[in-house]
Parts: C-alpha cells; structure tokens; sequence
C-alpha cells in the first residue's frame, strides 16, 4: 500500500440506527501453541459463529482441533485441509510451506476463511461481521476465496463489514483512527486513493467508524461492490441491531471471547493429549529468561 | 491426589473430580523410598487456583447474566478435560503425625517427595488401630463418615478436664448422657448438676421403662429428697456458702464464727438453735441484721433441715455409687441462683471432704452451664486443686465464652458441636491441644448430632463423628406454645 497516497475525508458522515430487523453475524478464530514435542509442536485451533437473531445471541462453535505439526508434516497438512474445505491447493506454492512458528496462525485463517464461506452460504439479507480487513493475495488469504466469498454474500443480499482492531494506516503521519473531527458519534470518515501493490488486493472501501461516545473509533472495510447507500444502510441496521461497546460490535467481541483459549483450556488439552496419545511435552528453557534473569522479558513477550 | 505444598505444617494436596475427599478425612502421604508416610487431616476443601478460570466463567455470561444459547462441536472431547481441571480442589491439610515401621510421632519435620509420593485416604479403623484409640474400657461414641464406629477408652476420661460444646439443639446433652452411662457401665461414680432436669430420666427407655441403668441413677433434689443439718457441715463450708453465695461481709462474718463455735460447743448445731443464737447476740445491729437476713435466706432455701433422718440420702447414694458405679443426679430445675449457689458450695465442698478423706476414690463431675452456679474462684479450684482430689470435670455449654481460657488450656478432651459464630470459634480455638484452623474450618460445617473429638479421647487426632442414639427418655425440653397446634 502506499500510506503517502491515502487521504481521509474529515467531513463526517453522519449515522443514524436502523431498527428493521436484520440478522447481525460475526466470525473469529484463535490458535495457540499448546507445547513442543521432540520432532515439532502442538497447536489447537477454533472458530465461532455468533448472530444475534430477535434480540438474543447464539453461537456455533468449532474445536478445539489439535494438530501436532512437524517439518516433515506441515506442508502436507496445510495443502490436505486447503484442499478439502476450498478444493484448491494453495495459488503460491513458495509461500505455501509456513515456519513452524507461523503455523497456528495460518491454519486459524484456514478456519476462519472457511466459516465465513459458511456463513456467507448460509445467512441472507444480513450482516456478516469480519475481524480484520477485505485485504487479499496474502499467503493466508488467496484473491479466489475473498473474491468468492464475498460474491456468495452478495448473492444472498447480505454485506459484509469487517473491523480492524488495529491498523498501520496513517494519514498526515496520524493513523486514521487517531484523527476524529469533533462531531457527535456515530459517523463514518471516508478514505480515498489507496492503493495496493500486486499481489494485495483491497476488496472492500476503507472508513473510520467512530460508533458510540468516546475516543475509540476503528478502521471498517466494507465490500467495494455495493453502492455507497447500501453500505451506509449496513452500517446503520449494525447500529440498529447489535449492541455497541467502545464502537465495536456485541456480535463481534463474542465471536472473539468464545474463540480464544483461557489458560485453564491449555492445560485440558495438554492433559487430553498426555492422556489419550502419550505424546509428551518438552519444557524448553526460556532463554531470555535464562540469559538475562529478571532483564528477560521472556521469548513470548519478546 | 498430588502432593502440591508444604509450609510448616500445612500441606497443600491437589485433588481431582473423581477423588472425593471431604473436610476432617484423613490422608497418607506414603513416601516408599523414605520409608515413612505423613497422617494429614484436610481441614479445608477450596477450589485449585486455576489459571483461566476467570475468564472460563465469565465468557459463558454475556447476555446480561443468563448463559449465552449455543453448539458447540468438539470433536475430539476436550470439554470433560476442561470440566476435570476446573473442578479441580485444593485439599487444604493439617500434619497430624509420622508413621515410621508402624509406629506415630507427632513429627512434621521431613519433606516427603512430591513426585514419589502416593497419597490415599486412611480409613478411621485403620487410624484408631495406628494410633490405639480404643483401649480397654471402650466407650462408642458413634459412627464416622465412613461408616465405621469411632470407640474411645473411658481410661482417657479419667482425671481428665473435658469440655462439651456447641451451639443449641447440636447434641450436647446427648453426648454428656452417653459418657455418664458409659462411665457408670464401668462403676464410676458420677455427679451431674441438671440445670434443666435434663438427666432426670437416664434410668428410663424413651417409651418410659426401665432401663437397666435404672438402680444406678439416683436423682437427688434440693430442698425435696436432699436435705443438709448443720451438724454434717463444717465450718468453713457453711462460712463459704454465706461469704460467696450470700455475700455475708467479713465483719459479719467473724461474728457468725463466734455464734458458730459457741453451738458447737453446746452442741446444739440447728437452724432452730441458730436463729435464736443470733437474736440474742451481743453485736452491733447492723451485723445481727446482715447475719439475719442470710439465716432467712438458708431457712427459706430448704435445704437445711434439724432432722438428722433427712439429710442422709446423699451419703447413701454415694455408698451405692461406691460400690457399683451410679450417676448423682442433682436436679437444680426449680432451683433459685442463690439456692443454687449455696447447694454446689455444699456439694463441692462435701466431694472434697469425701475425697479428702479417701471415703471416696474419684468421681466424674457433669456441669451444665457452670458459670450459672459456679463461682469466680472455683474454675481455678476444679481444674487445679480438685482434680488431684479426684474430681474429673467436664463441662458443658452452649456459650464458650462462659468458660475461662485457662480452662479451655488445660482441657484434655474438647468435644466440639456446631458453632457459626466466629467469636465462640475464637473462644473454643485457644484450646491447647488443637490448631485454630482445625477448630474453626471444622466446626462450623458439622451438622446436628456431629460432634469434633479433640484430645486424649483421640489421641490428638481430631475426629468427627455422629453421636450415636441413645434409648433413654428425653426430659427437659423447651416448651413450646405452639406444639399442641400440630
């Protein structure tokens, strides 16, 4: 992307919340380390669904899967589910073999692509809340699938919207987020002129959503697709129908709550796969903190 | 079970859903390669602080409180893992004693191996086998958690100062009677002060028989069936009774002493006699006034008679007691305080001079809520100077606070009802022969009719235990207004 050539339209655009009924989903993934064995290491996915249907919430979700990952494994792995769920291998092959330490986040994006496939198949007329941008042609996020899912979206009238808890986006030096005209909330600020360079593809138009009072506003990816009407009505059946918090979606932040793994989740798995496969963990030092004692932050903090 | 902590002599134990250990059980620690194993009694059951536990909780609650609808699809069943680890329990536990080659010692010094270890439960019979609860005379006291009968020696009763407590309606008379009829089973001697009337019908079954404890209990009422003359007391028994009971003062006092002696000498030691002695006195006013009012307050007690022939019943029941164990009932029910007062004055004083004097060998003392009759001096007096007498008390009372701390330090046996307030739980904790935490963790979850044994009676190993039923006629309950409407 080209930050220098990206502007953000200060004119507000002002909201006002939709009460017509619409169904409000959203998706997230999480993944996480579990431990490292001898030849590799131990990683658990899930995924959650959450809409909000007359008024209350419900959710699907998926795993934990646990896969135990090694050298020899990986890119077997990762092309067998790329190619079951989405019946394509994947389009780069040199990016297709990931480190082993990328792994739990390229099969969580294996997952969270293929629920909102899902989702998208499945829902009509509604919201499809997305975590992250509409940004494709990323190893984790091929221009075929986006392309695809969004098109089956649209089909069944729905739109999607996808938040950006953080973005590099800057404008004036300032990222987006941080430069919010003194106006009553909600609104949207418009961007313009950014550009991407091959292979990224931007499918969605890029706002500043500043939804509730306070200071918190987020970036908002909508599909580029629809006419500006559309989108502004999506935004405001979202206002109208989700609650909002911090201006970010109830739908959303479930999705995510529901997905992540606690602690206390980590030790059930490691204690499921002792007990079931006998594979046994390696404690690896910490080196930092073996190095550097109190000075070390610790290799996951690092 | 893993062995988790060890500070002093806490341990921590990490206990898993399928592990169910309760309060006051009992654990081994078996440390193999050591050679020894540590007794452990959990005296807490918390939840394991598990990491994420928080947030497990809470994401389950968004929707304003009520749980979130929804599927979840795992295939490989890792939930009932999650369940397992949540539930996890911390067993918070009390180093009772080492066992080294079959033999205890109340040491808690060694550490043994947290990765070796086995930790299991230990069965109360194994434990009383271990620790030789039970002796020669056994008393069952009841059944434990786990079913099996918990029998103690009535040997570690004997000359012992023990205190039976808990709140109302928990089960305390009901054990005191247990003991009593156990103790006479094995021909002691045993005196009762029945506050309540309580004991008067320890020789009846429930549905009104007679038991066959029923020639062994003899119910001895002031002023009815137990009267005194003055020529059965001494002196200085009489001169108690009216400093402590009546609060004579001391130059009152020396005169009576003088009236006293002049009886004597005449012998003419009676109330009638008495009571002439002082009208015609020559002494200031004020003392034949104060000397008067308390001869009025002995006449009026009934308890002093001039009839020789009425005041020998104690003497004969305590022959029969002698003789083949029986339990003295002395019924205080319709007593007034200060009536009260001057019959245990006497009586104490009496246990002393027959005790003294050898007449007697030892007997048992039963006292119900002792701070109601006993004075200030006499706590010191009981579990000092009159136990080497041979005067073996045990108390019992609904407020512990009644009872002195120096009480509750020499105590040999505490057993222990349910409490809830915390500041009677202080009071019972500062007993010497068991930790705080054990009195209050334990005590304030025991249910009605589970009393703690502490002490000698156990061994120090505090056990809880159900105190068996007992086939003898209930007395002394409260009335009720409201009981004939049922």
């Amino acid at each position: 992307m080209h930050p220098q050539a990206l502007q953000l339209k200060m004119q507000p655009i002002p909201l006002k919340p939709k009460h017509e009924e619409t169904i409000v989903a959203a998706v997230d993934t999480s993944s996480i380390k579990i431990g490292e064995t001898s030849t590799g290491t131990l990683i658990a996915i899930r995924g959650a669904n959450v809409w909000k249907q007359n008024r209350k919430y419900r959710y699907i979700r998926l795993g934990p899967f646990i896969f135990h990952i090694t050298e020899e494994n990986k890119r077997e792995l990762y092309n067998t589910l790329q190619k079951a769920y989405f019946n394509s291998p994947h389009e780069n092959n040199h990016q297709s073999s990931p480190n082993l330490l990328q792994m739990p986040t390229r099969m969580a994006n294996l997952l969270e692509r293929w629920l909102q496939t899902m989702l998208s198949k499945t829902i009509s007329n509604g919201l499809i809340l997305f975590d992250g941008s509409l940004t494709s042609g990323t190893a984790d996020t091929p221009i075929k699938l986006m392309k695809e899912i969004l098109e089956i979206a649209r089909k069944r009238g729905n739109i999607v919207l996808a938040f950006s808890k953080m973005t590099n986006l800057r404008f004036n030096g300032q990222l987006i987020t941080d430069v919010l005209p003194v106006h009553k909330p909600p609104y949207l600020l418009e961007t313009a002129g950014m550009k991407t360079k091959p292979p990224i593809v931007l499918f969605g138009d890029v706002y500043v959503a500043r939804l509730t009072k306070g200071n918190y506003a987020f970036r908002l990816d909508i599909d580029k697709e629809v006419s500006f009407e559309q989108k502004m009505e999506a935004v405001e059946k979202l206002l109208g129908n989700d609650l909002l918090s911090q201006s970010y979606p109830e739908t959303l932040r479930l999705a995510h709550i529901l997905c992540t793994f606690t602690a206390n989740e980590v030790i059930a798995m490691q204690h499921f796969i002792a007990q079931k496969y006998g594979v046994k963990i390696i404690n690896r030092p910490d080196m930092h903190r073996l190095l550097f004692g109190p000075f070390g932050k610790g290799e996951s903090n690092s | 079970m893993k062995l988790y902590k060890k500070e002093g002599n806490v341990i921590q134990i990490l206990s898993f859903p399928n592990e169910t250990v309760e309060k006051g059980d009992y654990l081994l620690i078996d440390d193999a390669e050591a050679g020894k194993a540590l007794i452990t009694q959990v005296i807490d059951v918390q939840f394991a602080n598990i990491p994420g536990i928080l947030e497990e909780l809470l994401r389950n609650l968004p929707d304003g409180g009520e749980l979130m609808q929804g599927e979840d699809f795992d295939p490989l069943e890792i939930a009932p893992h999650i369940t397992y680890i949540q539930d996890a329990s911390l067993l918070v536990c009390k180093i009772r004693a080492t066992v080294e080659n079959e033999s205890l010692s109340p040491s808690s010094s060694w550490l043994p191996s947290r990765s070796q270890s086995t930790i299991r439960k230990l069965q109360i019979p194994a434990l009383i086998k271990l620790a030789k609860i039970d002796g020669g005379l056994p008393i069952v006291l009841g059944g434990t958690k786990d079913s099996s009968l918990l029998t103690i020696d009535a040997s570690s009763l004997d000359g012992r100062l023990n205190i039976i407590t808990g709140k109302k309606d928990t089960g305390k008379s009901h054990l005191s009677k247990l003991l009593i009829l156990s103790m006479i089973g094995y021909k002691a001697t045993v005196f009762v002060f029945d506050l309540n009337g309580e004991y008067l019908s320890l020789g009846m079954t429930a549905d009104g028989k007679r038991n066959a404890h029923y020639d062994k209990i003899h119910v001895l009422t002031p002023s009815e069936n137990f009267k005194v003359a003055l020529k059965q007391l001494n002196l200085h028994v009489l001169l108690d009774i009216l400093i402590h009971a009546l609060h004579l003062p001391g130059t009152s006092a020396r005169e009576f002493r003088r009236i006293w002696q002049s009886l004597k000498e005449r012998d003419m030691l009676n109330m009638h006699e008495l009571g002439e002695a002082i009208r015609n006195w020559h002494c200031n006013q004020h003392v034949r006034d104060a000397l008067f009012s308390r001869y009025y307050a002995l006449v009026n007690s009934g308890f002093f008679t001039d009839n020789i022939a009425e005041a020998t019943f104690l003497e004969e029941c305590l022959l029969k007691a002698k003789e083949q164990g029986g339990a003295i009932i002395i019924n205080l029910r319709n007593t007034s305080p200060i009536d009260r007062q001057i019959v245990v004055e006497y009586l104490l004083a009496k246990l002393v001079e027959l005790l003294t004097s050898w007449r007697l060998k030892a007997i048992f003392l039963f006292a119900e809520e002792a701070h109601l009759y006993l004075r200030d001096t006499y706590w010191d007096d009981i579990v000092t100077r009159m136990r080497h007498f041979g005067i073996f008390t045990t108390f019992i009372t609904n407020q512990p606070d009644t009872i002195r701390e120096n009480i509750y330090r020499q105590a040999d046996n505490i057993f222990l009802f349910n409490f809830t307030n915390e500041h009677d739980l202080e009071v019972v904790s500062r007993a010497a022969r068991v930790d705080a935490e054990t009195v209050k963790s334990i005590a304030r979850d025991l249910p009605p009719h589970y009393c703690l044994a502490l002490g000698r009676v156990v061994r120090d190993f505090p056990m809880v235990v159900k105190v068996k039923a007992l086939d003898v006629k209930t007395l002394g309950e409260t009335r009720l207004f409201f009981r004939d409407a049922d």
